[in-house]
């Protein structure tokens, strides 16, 4: 018997929170609507959510905050509101630990694909559905055990760091990673904080597997934030 | 002495650097003329241009230092050398020498008339200069309050629709038939995103240094601030046409990316809602090796020509005043003129075809082995935007224009 998700809104704007309730409560999720920061701090302890959608801009407390609080006891899935032209600020909660962003203003489409993400690296991370070994969308396959790329069945060669970012982005699929994140995990915690040898691979990579770079399918810019993988079939 | 007053005043914490520079042009000078009234001693022994030397230091001091100090500084020490060093008795001084009084006061008078020449006239120059400072403060402040009225008119109409397309639905929802809801509520959202977008432009302005009109640039990669862009529009006019190709080399570019693509946004949407391009837009870059151009092209009606000189200037009231003007791109393009502008590049907008210019002398980046050849593009009607930014810093690119 599966029981119905929860996720825990916490969102000053009562028009925002109502319509990302409503939105998920149509898609069969329980919502729960939050409108400051110590109201939030005390449902999410009270009612501990599967998932966190969190605003930034709250009038009592920052939301780093709350991220900084909820990191010390719990990995649930932290969903990032924000406004776009604040780089800075993303970066920052995705490297406090928060799983994710959505750039305001957001249709309910992007929402719930965001919230879909989430909780399907919830169900991997808790051992519920085997950790897939094989990654699949829009015709491009990842085969992670034997360390081989398809796209349209056509196999691609990457070299060892280009496998080594795709299969992270693929492994993370549908969730933004950041440049920081990507090249410590490539290019271990020492390495240099210039992101240029990032891009030049991805630029590679992406003339290996696009048909068209310009017009990318499979993985995404965030400008000054990094980059994000088409989510799994 | 008292300092003059506008020395006291407000410029009082430039005075030490302002002190330090009148004691060592005075010293120099006087030095100088010291050792000129010397040389002219050992070679002629002729020590009557002595005073006429010291009397020119004199003037010379006080024309380049500020306030009266250092000019009757100068004269005092100067009449005391000249009695001391160039007139007999030498290195003995002798205050009781014919006409030493009248030497002394005249040297002491030319010095003051020259300071309160100078100082006078650097008083002048200074309000001159403030007062062209308020004349410009008016004149950016009078293009503020243009802007801002351009931008509330503009922001009043999809308003106007979404106020009334809302108010219509709440009221005679009973009446309205499952189409026309439909509708109103489109409608609604097209003006919403319409605002979104105005909104987006105009906080992009602010990221722009108010100070010296610059921007904090990174590097970034071309190809990825063009697809992200037109990614982005695509998302928001799903119909839009575009072709956009990017070249084979990999290049990066210092500049704002979160402007860059607004820049790129906002030419495609012109060209996307006013061209009437009967063909897909294209999209593309140029590059050589001190510039990156980015051109979007689009196969439509070209601009009118009493609009091409001024459609970056943001006015909106095109001469020919035309019912689209709520929708104008007015204030889209004037903020990408603003943003280029802000990393030292250019903008311009021409009709196609042309008479043909240098823009074909430079190479066209090499398209990708993916992406479809343009099929001679020059030959077809339409108009074309391409702004440039340069792949260095400023002052580089400065100096190899002066070669």
């Amino acid at each position: 018997m599966n029981t119905k998700i929860s996720i825990l809104i916490i969102e000053d704007e009562k028009n925002i929170c109502d319509f990302i309730a409503a939105a998920l409560i149509s898609q069969g999720y329980r919502a729960f609507k939050s409108y400051s920061g110590t109201d939030g701090i005390s449902q999410i302890t009270s009612r501990c959510p599967d998932v966190l959608l969190l605003d930034l801009g709250l009038p009592d407390m920052d939301g780093m905050n709350i991220i900084e609080e909820v990191r010390k006891w719990s990995s649930m899935p932290i969903i990032v509101i924000s406004a776009r032209t604040q780089e800075n600020e993303k970066v920052l909660a995705l490297d406090a630990g928060a799983d994710d962003y959505i750039t305001k203003p957001f249709g309910t489409s992007e929402l719930l694909a965001r919230v879909r993400t989430a909780v399907r690296h919830l169900s991997a991370a808790n051992g519920q559905g085997a950790q897939s070994h094989i990654f699949e969308a829009h015709g491009l396959v990842i085969d992670f055990d034997r360390r081989r790329i398809f796209v349209h069945e056509q196999e691609v060669h990457l070299t060892q760091v280009e496998y080594k970012i795709v299969s992270m982005l693929a492994k993370n699929s549908g969730r933004v990673i950041t440049y920081d994140a990507l090249i410590s995990h490539v290019w271990g915690p020492y390495a240099d904080d210039n992101n240029r040898i990032l891009r030049v691979n991805m630029a590679n990579i992406r003339r290996k597997l696009e048909q068209n770079p310009a017009q990318p399918e499979y993985i995404f810019t965030e400008i000054g934030i990094g980059y994000r993988m088409i989510d799994a079939d | 002495m008292t300092t003059p007053k506008f020395l006291s005043g407000k410029f009082k914490r430039l005075s030490t650097d302002t002190v330090l520079h009148d004691i060592l042009v005075s010293i120099a000078l006087f030095a100088f003329g010291t050792v000129l009234c010397v040389l002219m001693r050992i070679t002629t022994q002729n020590i009557l241009n002595a005073s006429f030397i010291y009397l020119m230091i004199v003037v010379t001091i006080a024309r380049f230092t500020t306030g009266y100090l250092y000019g009757i500084l100068a004269s005092v020490i100067g009449i005391i050398c000249i009695n001391c060093f160039f007139t007999y008795p030498y290195m003995r001084i002798n205050f009781t020498l014919d006409g030493y009084p009248l030497a002394f006061l005249s040297m002491l008078v030319i010095s003051s008339i020259t300071s309160a020449t100078t100082t006078n006239l650097k008083a002048q120059t200074k309000i001159r200069i403030e007062q062209e400072k308020q004349l410009a403060m008016a004149e950016k402040e009078k293009m503020r309050a243009n802007l801002l009225r351009s931008i509330s008119h503009d922001l009043r109409t999809p308003l106007t629709g979404i106020i009334g397309a809302s108010n219509l639905y709440l009221e005679n929802g009973s009446q309205l038939n499952e189409q026309e809801k439909k509708t109103l509520i489109c409608n609604i959202q097209e003006d919403a995103n319409w605002l979104l977008n105005m909104v987006e432009n105009l906080l992009s302005v602010t990221r722009i240094n108010a100070s010296n009109a610059k921007v904090t640039k990174s590097l970034e990669p071309v190809e990825e601030v063009l697809s992200e862009a037109v990614q982005r529009l695509k998302k928001r006019l799903p119909d839009a046409q575009i072709n956009v190709r990017i070249p084979d080399e990999f290049l990066m570019l210092p500049m704002d990316a979160v402007l860059i693509e607004q820049v790129i946004i906002n030419l495609l949407e012109n060209a996307v809602v006013h061209a009437k391009s009967t063909r897909p837009i294209d999209c593309y870059i140029t590059y050589d090796d001190a510039s990156v151009s980015f051109h979007i092209r689009d196969y439509g009606v070209g601009i009118s020509e009493e609009k091409l000189p001024v459609i970056f200037d943001g006015t909106g009231a095109a001469p020919t005043g035309n019912s689209d003007s709520s929708r104008g791109m007015g204030i889209g393009l004037s903020i990408c003129k603003t943003i280029i502008a802000a990393h030292d590049g250019t903008i311009t907008a021409r009709n196609i075809p042309s008479p043909e210019n240098e823009s074909d002398q430079r190479r066209l980046a090499p398209f990708h082995r993916y992406s479809a050849v343009p099929e001679k593009p020059s030959s077809l009607r339409g108009a074309e935007f391409c702004f440039t930014l340069p792949r260095e810093e400023q002052d580089t690119v400065q100096t190899e224009e002066k070669k």
